[in-house]
């Protein structure tokens, strides 16, 4: 655990001045920030049962701790409401894991974001959007809690744009990339219980992703048509590499899907089979990394290890044949998604 | 009105620089690769450069599971009784 260092700035009584001094101290992401006044952090720690100095992360390369009461001044300039803090610092401890390479992946040329997804009962608690316009714009809940987590690794950790954080081309989802699982028309179990934690628990899921990538698909009647479409974009040469994949489903494609009798392992399954490029293809495009891909032990790649490697969740609005297909980022497996419960600790 | 920094101050690291190999002539050379394409023959090509001009001998590369995490403890502490001084690169 370590100490709080509660630094106060004594600043004009004047919000747009308040405003002004958040620049020029370089605390923002390039937006305007809710200027952290101690009253407002204080309402942010109400949400939280531990102690404001728990140390809930901490940075593997240089050591710079996350305390609870870092997090709830972030998250305060994120524009969150108290009743999202617990997704914050959920998101943070599932960050905090060692597999999920938190240096590399927000570090790396590769320029991935941290994608979260919230799966559970909070997602209507705390008025979360699942619906049309999912990656946003739109949400206070979904852009702020995402957005708290970008303050963080900022303000916090020190990946400054183009210092610590050397991505080649950015992400816009690095201002923040946060969406909701929707539960009333998932025709399959929700993450929070396909990870073991049960249909009253909620939970967030970590995954270091790449650029976004739409799967349109209007005219596919059937499972298989719509997953194809799904599994050649996974398997497109510059997208292609190793390690874990997530598949937002629309609700149209879900729909479709799961009408034909298809259960989301078997969905897993086929996206795994499918989603494929020869080592030929590999070798042409100067892709293929023989250490790497001999493990494999196939003439044909696919993305992840296993079909477990596809994460499948459904989100977005009714009418729509757009799903998505998030890679992970790195050539090389270097990220591997992780979650964490949310908010349960809080009655302990 | 009073502002909250969102900042935190830097953990202190006790670290510190080897000293400086002062007699290159015969000594073993390790070498650790990141693992991304090239750095082998980055580090590889500098060992031979080394060995033709001091003696001594190479090892063979080493690798790290993934570029971007730490070399692991085990690997580095059995370096350190195999080599003299150790080669590493981010070859890309």
């Amino acid at each position: 655990m370590g100490s709080v260092q509660k630094r106060v700035h004594e600043v004009q009584d004047d919000l747009l001045s308040a405003i002004d001094y958040c620049y020029e101290q370089g605390w923002t992401d390039g937006l305007p920030v809710v200027p952290p006044e101690r009253s407002r952090v204080e309402a942010m720690l109400g949400m939280e049962g531990r102690p404001p100095e728990t140390v809930i992360a901490t940075h593997p390369a240089t050591g710079l701790e996350l305390s609870i009461h870092a997090a709830a001044v972030n998250a305060v300039m994120a524009g969150c409401l108290p009743e999202y803090f617990p997704v914050v610092v959920a998101a943070m401890e599932a960050m905090d894991k060692k597999p999920f390479t938190f240096h590399g992946s927000t570090a790396s040329t590769g320029g991935s974001a941290p994608l979260l997804i919230v799966s559970g009962p909070v997602v209507d608690e705390i008025g979360m959007n699942s619906g049309a316009n999912l990656f946003g714009p739109g949400n206070r809940a979904n852009a702020t809690i995402g957005r708290a987590v970008r303050l963080i690794i900022l303000n916090v950790f020190r990946m400054t744009p183009g210092i610590a954080d050397k991505s080649t081309q950015g992400h816009p989802g690095k201002f923040s990339f946060c969406i909701a699982e929707r539960g009333d028309v998932n025709p399959w179990p929700g993450l929070n219980e396909d990870l073991g934690y049960g249909p009253d628990i909620s939970c967030v899921v970590t995954f270091a992703g790449a650029g976004f990538c739409n799967v349109e698909n209007h005219g596919a009647g059937d499972a298989e048509g719509i997953l194809l479409s799904v599994a050649d974009s996974m398997a497109n040469l510059g997208c292609i590499t190793l390690g874990q994949s997530v598949v937002v489903l629309s609700p149209e494609h879900a729909g479709i899907i799961a009408n034909d009798g298809w259960s989301k392992q078997r969905v897993q399954e086929f996206l795994f089979e499918h989603a494929r490029r020869s080592v030929a293809d590999m070798q042409e495009a100067g892709k293929y990394m023989t250490r790497e891909h001999e493990r494999q032990g196939r003439d044909d790649m696919h993305r992840g290890l296993g079909p477990e490697d596809i994460l499948i969740t459904v989100g977005g609005g009714d009418a729509g044949g757009h799903s998505a297909f998030i890679p992970s980022w790195s050539r090389g497996r270097s990220s591997i998604m992780q979650h964490q419960a949310i908010g349960v600790c809080i009655d302990c | 009105m009073e502002l909250i920094d969102p900042t935190v101050e830097g953990a202190e690291q006790n670290r510190s620089r080897a000293p400086a190999i002062s007699d290159l002539h015969g000594l073993t050379i390790g070498l650790l690769s990141n693992g991304k394409a090239n750095a082998d023959h980055l580090i590889g090509k500098t060992a031979d450069l080394l060995v033709e001009r001091f003696g001594g001998r190479r090892l063979d590369v080493l690798y790290k599971k993934h570029p971007s995490e730490p070399a692991p403890g085990e690997l580095l502490t059995n370096l350190c009784h195999e080599c003299d001084y150790l080669i590493t690169a981010a070859g890309d």
